[in-house]
């Protein structure tokens, strides 16, 4: 029995495990949790949530952590708005509007994470102070900015041609999907199958060793910091296009949440350890928590509580799993 | 590594069995309304949470609860999980104006009345209704109040008013239905003092103890809400100015929204006059718009709250509406 | 000191030993690793346990320590029976470990260090640190070391030796009787371990009991009164160290003669052409006018103190840390920009002296580890994909040829092999390189003999096959075995030159100590 419990906890699927034995607690109380449509509104709910995961699983492998991705998705929530917004756009009714919108997305996604990068390479600094400090900054900057072309607190009227990307499709198949499915395969490949994935495990595991066996670190870890910018954007175009708003507080509360769906997912915050796979199910199981919570309708404070619990248990077993894995290998 | 196929073959069934066995227990055939804030940050908010609630209960309705922390993109989420569960009627406090509108779509879509609790949407083509005070009248007959009882008193006023924040919809409301009236009555009232405290209660002590020390006759006094009462309280005495009516110095006193703080100035005899936005009958058009809206009958776009007047001499009568009674009753025992 | 005198008096008249171990047996799920050991420690007597890596050393020392208990077998202190269920117990039994890593709070002094088990209280219940208390005594300690400190001192301003002193303090402020020595000269010069050795002698002095675990043989003969050798968790040896010599020892831990320790150096003499010339390599308080040629297919070697500037050398060369000035070229070549990804280029390898640190991604597999340098030659866009299969099968190829032993080469962490099976797995990381020059940082740090040696031997391979070697140690044997020519260094300057079959010993040490005490 004790042997099963340690392999069961051992396994690289628990958290998948747990995610079943969550929705199978809830059914009696909230039979809607099993069905088609809550699955839909999972994966939907799950997407962006997933982009950001990706992002912030290349800068955990490398040992960093980056905070200024919601920031980061705020501020280019509100600059891409601004310019394509018909409430007094830069490029209202420009039939470039929208494409030079995404443009100006990705570019703030990279810029961001490029510098974040050179920061944490060039400057010496941490990782987590570099990026707390482009978050404040950030999000002060998309307020500030948003309140240059708003009399309130956003940016609304998007082109339809924009909102289409967080609710359209290709036969029944979400675009947002699709796009999180590419970026998912993208990110498991480049991980696993290139020279660059390697390179991010090994800077992660040993930085002092890698550059004694000629991997280029510092840059190494800047791309790391450009794929998490890179990533908040493209959760930032999924976001904005979903709400059809330009808001400088987009997302401000889902950081937790994305580091805590890695770690669920098994991503070590030490650097050198990590997966796709592992953060996709890290990423559904926060994501099922949270939509059962929603359909139970429970008055808040014990939403809260059962949602701490949930967390917290995710979390011993993962201690519970890396001491056993420990006791394993000694 | 056997083992952890196996474990996680065993996780594919459990998860393959939840999604394909049928929803076999289905939970008693309820009628719910959502009820879906975006925090509770102030008594105001908590307050009109709770009646709500209540309203709902009494009307034969289960309330399902949810806040979205200021998220708008969790609310959105909320609010389709809500549609999911067929809900009778969604009652919602947003957060952002233009980032709600998806939201009443998709409740369009679903065919669900959505009601907005005290913050209408931005202009759009979704159909919805909201339930919101009138600011402007409410503030017209509580200054009007303040004023006949100035002219009981007799003689001439320097007049001071506490404005919001002027990005705020209400607060300019609640400046137009002050000036409504004391413009009619220029006669006696002259306003030397407009304070922009743009709902910053520091701004709003500093600008108002400034405005006493150049006007150290100001002797009528409104704010554009309760929320500021400490800080006047505290500008006022140092000006020696903090009396009850009928003692020396009084300055005649209005206040606006109606929370635990106006009952308190009102019952001390600080405050002269209370405007009181009515949540109870706010919760109650909110609920009957629902219903309204399920029949198939118009609601228009906006449900207005006259509100009511309180002074100290009605306060006994008319508490039992002031939702800031009900705060200080579970306050004060 | 009184009480440790007294009891070890007590003990002798009552003629049962200080420690006496019977047939300890110990299993792992099934697979018995300890096969009945049985020694016996009397006061004042230092034991050497010797035994290559996975011997059954740390198995029986745990049990010792009371971390593991014993399959069978039994163990008494003064003829008590002592079975300790923790290493507390065993601490209070007499029992002190001094590890091989350190167990000491860099950041706290000296003095708190020593009285961390139970700080001294002002008033008993309250927890108010006595500070002069625990000053006095800490300073009482390190009289007892001969370590001549301020006890207010942080630890991490001490020196690896005086660190080691201090860990010593530690086991005698607990009273302990017997101490327990796994490697403690590994990170020390030597002149500290001088210093540790005459310590030793006179912990014996004292009476207390010792047991030192070392791959140095020559230590142990010469601080041991017994010599217990250990091989496959069986005892296969136990005798007066006066009885043996390091040749018996060997072949008692190998279970076999083994010809040399060192290779047969080559016939032919050293081609003329040049691997490595580095000339007037200068960096202001590191090295000084470096000036010195590897030619191809020779073995070159570095002698020097500690703080003299060999690793710092071979650091520069390989382009982790700055030059000021000088060239260094490889097969002709200037290297322009000396980075390691430029060194690599060029055909430079370098086995650092710091494995764990410099040298292995620790949590990952063999080939993964023997793979990592390869990478940065696919002249390919870092992005494409890797030819996975081709890497896996040269690096398998390569973990064969310097024989790892591992159970799996790709999921087996390589935290999990011994330091010699470690240090292969550098090895063959730059053996897959083919590199035309390799610098060797300490080689064979805390490597057991069998593995020293075929790690002698692959060196020498790899030098008939044409490539400079420059090896860097702080063993003179190990340099005196292995090279060609040794170069001596003092102060960041080379001060002399030796060519084999010239090469000697008390030469080299003499011209590594002189300039450093003239200038000191």
């Amino acid at each position: 029995m004790w042997r099963f419990l340690r392999r069961l906890l051992t396994s690289e699927y628990l958290v998948l495990l747990l995610t079943a034995l969550y929705v199978l607690c809830l059914w009696p109380f909230a039979p809607e949790i099993v069905s088609a449509q809550t699955a839909l509104e999972v994966i939907m709910a799950m997407l962006p949530l997933l982009l950001l995961a990706i992002g912030q699983t290349f800068v955990l492998i490398v040992a960093g952590i980056d905070l200024s991705i919601t920031s980061t998705m705020a501020f280019s929530s509100v600059v891409a708005a601004a310019l394509m917004t018909g409430d007094g756009g830069y490029l209202a009714g420009n039939a470039l509007a929208v494409p030079v919108a995404l443009i100006a997305f990705l570019l703030i996604g990279l810029a961001v994470g490029c510098a974040n990068g050179l920061c944490v390479v060039r400057l010496g600094m941490p990782s987590f102070m570099v990026t707390l400090v482009a978050q404040t900054f950030l999000s002060g900057a998309a307020i500030w900015f948003t309140s240059l072309h708003s009399t309130s607190v956003s940016i609304g009227d998007l082109p339809a041609a924009f909102s289409v990307i967080g609710r359209g499709g290709i036969a029944g198949i979400p675009y947002a999907l699709l796009l999180c499915l590419v970026v998912a395969f993208a990110a498991h490949w480049l991980l696993g199958r290139t020279t660059l994935g390697r390179w991010l495990y090994a800077v992660g595991n040993n930085p002092r060793a890698a550059t004694v066996s000629g991997v280029p670190t510092g840059r190494v870890i800047i791309i790391a910091f450009v794929l998490s910018g890179f990533c908040a954007a493209l959760a930032s175009i999924v976001y904005t296009s979903r709400l059809e708003t330009g808001t400088p507080v987009l997302g401000q509360r889902v950081l937790l949440d994305v580091i805590g769906a890695a770690v669920i997912g098994g991503v070590s915050l030490f650097g050198g350890r990590g997966k796709i796979s592992w953060v996709i199910l890290g990423v559904l199981f926060l994501s099922v928590v949270d939509k059962g919570l929603q359909l139970l309708g429970l008055s808040q404070s014990i939403v809260f509580a059962v949602k701490g619990g949930v967390i917290l248990l995710a979390a011993i077993i993962d201690a519970l799993r890396s001491r056993i894995l420990v006791r394993v290998a000694a | 590594m056997n083992v952890t196929r196996r474990a996680f073959n065993l996780g594919a069934i459990l998860a393959a069995g939840t999604v394909i066995l049928p929803g076999a227990v289905r939970a008693a055939d309820e009628k719910t309304i959502a009820i879906m804030f975006d925090s509770l940050q102030s008594p105001f908010w908590v307050t009109g949470f709770d009646v709500l609630k209540e309203k709902a209960k009494a009307a034969g309705y289960q309330p399902l609860e949810s806040i979205s922390n200021l998220d708008d993109n969790k609310q959105f989420e909320q609010v389709q999980s809500m549609i999911q569960k067929k809900v009778s009627g969604i009652i919602i406090v947003q957060t952002d104006s233009k980032a709600v509108i998806p939201a009443i779509r998709e409740a369009n879509k679903a065919g669900i009345p959505m009601v907005h609790f005290n913050r209408p949407p931005a202009e759009s083509d979704a159909k919805s209704s909201a339930v919101q005070a009138d600011n402007r009248a409410i503030m017209k007959s509580t200054v009007q109040a303040l004023v006949d009882k100035a002219r009981k008193a007799g003689g001439k006023y320097k007049a001071a008013i506490l404005i919001g924040d002027l990005g705020d919809q209400n607060a300019i409301q609640r400046r137009d239905g002050f000036f409504d009236v004391v413009d009619q009555n220029k006669d006696i009232i002259e306003v030397v003092a407009r304070i922009s405290t743009e709902w910053n209660p520091d701004k709003a002590f500093a600008d108002l103890t400034n405005a006493l020390q150049a006007n150290p006759d100001i002797n009528f006094l409104v704010t554009s809400s309760d929320f500021l009462l400490p800080q006047i309280q505290q500008a006022l005495k140092i000006a020696g100015k903090w009396k009850k009516t009928g003692e020396e110095g009084h300055v005649l006193f209005a206040g606006f929204d109606g929370d635990e703080g106006q009952y308190a100035a009102l019952k001390d005899g600080y405050m002269d006059v209370g405007g009181v936005q009515n949540l109870f009958y706010e919760a109650d058009l909110a609920i009957g718009a629902i219903e309204k809206m399920n029949k198939g009958e118009e609601v228009p776009k906006l449900l207005l709250d006259p509100g009511f007047v309180i002074t100290q001499e009605t306060l006994d009568q008319d508490r039992d509406k002031m939702w800031g009674y009900a705060v200080w009753k579970k306050a004060n025992g | 000191m009184s009480s440790a005198r007294d009891s070890a008096a007590s003990e002798r008249a009552g003629g049962a030993p200080l420690l006496k171990v019977e047939g300890l047996r110990k299993s792992f799920f099934g697979v018995e690793v300890l096969k009945g050991v049985s020694f016996t420690l009397e006061a004042g007597k230092a034991l050497g346990v010797i035994g290559e890596n996975g011997s059954g050393k740390s198995t029986t020392m745990n049990i010792i320590n009371g971390l593991l208990p014993p399959s069978a077998g039994t163990m008494a202190i003064d003829g008590r029976p002592y079975a300790p269920a923790n290493s507390k117990e065993a601490a209070r039994a007499g029992i002190a470990f001094i590890h091989q890593e350190l167990n000491l709070f860099e950041n706290l002094s000296i003095a708190e260090n020593l009285a961390l088990q139970a700080f001294p209280r002002r008033i008993s219940w309250l927890p108010q640190i006595d500070k002069a208390r625990m000053r006095a005594r800490a300073a009482d300690l390190l009289r007892r070391v001969d370590l001549d400190l301020s006890p207010d001192m942080l630890v991490n301003r001490l020196a690896p030796g005086e660190r080691q002193l201090v860990e010593i303090a530690k086991a005698l402020s607990g009273d302990a009787r017997i101490i327990v020595f796994d490697e403690p000269t590994t990170s020390l010069t030597s002149r500290e371990a001088e210093r540790l050795f005459a310590l030793v002698a006179q912990l014996k002095a004292r009476g207390l009991g010792v047991i030192y675990i070392s791959h140095i043989l020559e230590d142990v003969l010469r601080l041991c009164d017994d010599v217990v050798t250990l091989r496959d968790g069986t005892m296969v040896d136990n005798r007066p160290a006066a009885s043996v010599t390091t040749g018996h020892l060997i072949e008692s831990m190998l279970g076999r003669p083994i010809a040399e320790l060192f290779p047969p150096r080559s016939a032919a003499a050293p081609r003329q052409e040049v691997a490595l010339d580095v000339r007037g390599l200068t960096q202001p308080g590191i090295v000084h006018d470096l000036t010195f040629r590897v030619m191809r297919g020779e073995i070159v070697g570095i002698a020097g103190l500690m703080g003299s500037g060999r690793s710092e050398t071979a650091r520069i060369l390989f382009g982790l840390d700055p030059a000021l000035s000088g060239t260094v070229a490889v097969n002709g070549t200037v290297i322009a920009q000396r980075s390691p990804r430029a060194c690599m280029a060029a055909g430079m390898a370098f086995l650092t002296e710091d494995r764990r640190g410099d040298g292995l991604l620790l949590p990952e597999g063999v080939l993964t580890n023997v793979e990592l340098a390869r990478l940065a030659d696919l002249r390919t866009n870092a992005a494409a994909p890797l030819p996975q299969a081709m890497l896996d099968r040269d690096a398998s190829e390569a973990a064969r040829s310097v024989r790892i032993k591992a159970h799996d080469l790709v999921r087996q962490p390589v935290l999990s092999l011994s330091g010699g099976n470690q240090q292969k797995v550098v090895l063959a990381k730059w053996l897959l390189r083919e590199p035309a020059v390799f610098i060797l940082d300490e080689p064979t740090r805390g490597i057991d003999v069998g593995a020293k040696a075929e790690i002698y031997g692959l060196v020498r391979q790899l030098a008939e096959r044409g490539t400079g070697v420059l090896v860097i140690s702080s063993e003179v044997e190990e340099l005196l075995g292995v090279c060609d020519r040794v170069l001596t260094m003092a102060h960041g300057e080379i001060v002399a030159e030796f060519t084999w079959p010239e090469l000697d010993r008390a030469a080299i040490l003499r011209a590594a100590m002189q300039r450093q005490e003239g200038a000191a």
